[in-house]
């Protein structure tokens, strides 16, 4: 039972290492995400007393944005190269396919988050330190990526693939925003982990779903 | 058998248009307006009714690879959406008077909406796909992935929004009179529901069919 | 009877909606019986010849 496992991690892998050689996909989303900041402080205006309504709704719709853009491109690239065909003749099982692209998403996604947490953190001086946010972005992030990796390859096969993958993504992981987004709002001001133990589970319970629901399915998406 | 059930499905429409016009009697606090409810209610049942069935021809159409799942899904999207839409358009006109405002982001009107855009992203990916065969795994994809969804996004919205007043539907509970009148509404709009599907179904097996001879034909 | 221009507004969409649905379903069904009959045409003329 191990093997697959290790296939999976072989997948990522491969993903993780092409984009850490030319860190295209990971320089291009993490400005966009800084000018989507910007531009939301332009839009909400913090002002110190407002800071807390308004920053969880920045931080998640910034996330929500930027990951849509990167999962994007993930499958784009695979399409256009020919790697997804080249893929799928290796005799490994689909959803172990689908769990490798997962992964790699999933590294991506954490790597461009804990560059852009952070400076979203400081832009709105907000306190830094704080494990719940970690434990939050976590659960959202892969949330985000196991439906968004499934879509990804989905749209990818269809005409207006830029489009397509935020209307199918958006509805899908509407709970994960506004859990995450509620969530995050507590963890700023500093409540208590049973405060938001709904919140969490919530987005456990989607996780664990979508994650299986997603890897069953993949192999009807990708087929010729 | 379709002709029985359209018989029957107009009767009962029929009866539902007496019962809610003449028979039921006004309720106190909000007036005449609050009969809508007796087509907003059911009209909302028949939607979940249809992605439901959505959900199970997904599933049936990627495991048995059966055409027939596939129409049997596509048709019920279609209706389904057609209702969502009353739901979306009759929610706000009782809303008006009711509460003051056309929109609040309530727990099931927001969930409501969501659902609605996932069926029309259902219907969205059939037309964009590159092949038709493709487009149509795509949406059973689609229909399993937005059934599975709404539960969840229902129980997200609900916990946000008890952190926030909100208007209620209205007090109390039901009187018999209402009551038999809702049931009446609700049977009268799911017998039009299958109804609707027998022909959208049959519709689109005959085009199918006529596609297949017609390519034999000129080919 | 107030509000009853609301009411009257919901039953209206209801009953127009599910109408222009059928009325769709019915154009559908026109189209194809015309289809139906271009073929028959075809068919007579494909099986002449043979006699």
């Amino acid at each position: 039972m191990r093997l697959p496992l290790r296939k999976a991690l072989v997948i990522a892998w491969k993903d993780i290492l092409s984009e850490s050689r030319t860190r295209d996909i990971l320089s291009s989303v993490g400005v966009f995400a800084l000018l989507i900041i910007v531009i939301f402080n332009f839009a909400f205006e913090p002002g110190s007393d407002n800071v807390e309504l308004v920053a969880p709704g920045v931080l998640w719709a910034t996330i929500t944005f930027a990951g849509v853009l990167g999962l994007g491109r993930s499958f784009v690239f695979e399409k256009e190269k020919g790697c997804l065909e080249g893929l799928l003749l290796c005799p490994v099982d689909r959803d172990v396919v689908y769990l490798g692209k997962m992964l790699g998403s999933l590294a991506f996604m954490l790597a461009v988050e804990i560059i852009v947490v952070p400076i979203f953190l400081i832009l709105f001086d907000l306190p830094l330190f704080l494990p719940q946010l970690a434990l939050i972005t976590l659960l959202a992030t892969v949330g985000f990526v196991s439906v968004g990796t499934l879509f990804s390859a989905l749209a990818v096969n269809t005409r207006a693939r830029d489009v397509m993958l935020p209307i199918l993504f958006f509805p899908i992981v509407a709970p994960v925003i506004i859990a995450a987004m509620k969530a995050s709002g507590l963890a700023l001001e500093r409540e208590s982990w049973s405060a938001m133990s709904s919140w969490l589970q919530i987005m456990g319970v989607f996780d664990a779903i979508f994650i299986v629901i997603s890897a069953l399915v993949f192999e009807f998406v990708v087929e010729e | 058998m379709s002709r029985i059930l359209l018989g029957i499905s107009f009767g009962l429409m029929m009866a539902a248009l007496y019962l809610v016009f003449i028979y039921v009697p006004t309720e106190g606090t909000m007036g005449v307006v609050q009969r809508i409810f007796y087509f907003h209610v059911p009209v909302a049942w028949v939607s979940f009714l249809a992605f439901f069935v959505v959900f199970i021809g997904s599933i049936l159409f990627l495991w048995k690879r059966d055409e027939k799942w596939d129409m049997l899904a596509r048709s019920s999207a279609e209706i389904g959406i057609l209702f969502t839409s009353l739901v979306l358009i009759t929610g706000p006109i009782w809303a008006k008077p009711a509460w003051g405002v056309w929109w609040t982001w309530d727990a099931r009107l927001t969930t409501t909406l969501i659902m609605w855009v996932i069926y029309v992203s259902y219907l969205m990916v059939r037309s964009f796909a590159v092949e038709e065969s493709r487009g149509a795994r795509f949406a059973a994809v689609v229909g399993i992935f937005g059934f599975v969804d709404i539960p969840i996004t229902a129980v997200a919205i609900t916990l946000w929004r008890t952190q926030h007043p909100r208007p209620v539907i209205f007090e109390g509970g039901l009187a018999p009179s209402m009551l038999l009148t809702l049931i009446v509404c609700v049977a009268a709009f799911t017998l039009l529901y299958i109804y609707l599907m027998l022909q959208a179904i049959s519709l689109k097996q005959a085009e199918a069919d006529l596609g297949k001879i017609s390519q034999a034909l000129r080919g | 009877m107030e509000n009853s221009g609301y009411f009257f507004a919901a039953f209206a969409v209801v009953w127009a909606v599910l109408f222009a649905y059928v009325v769709l379903l019915v154009r559908r069904q026109v189209r194809l019986k015309q289809e139906i009959e271009a073929l028959k045409g075809m068919l007579k003329e494909k099986s002449l010849p043979d006699q």
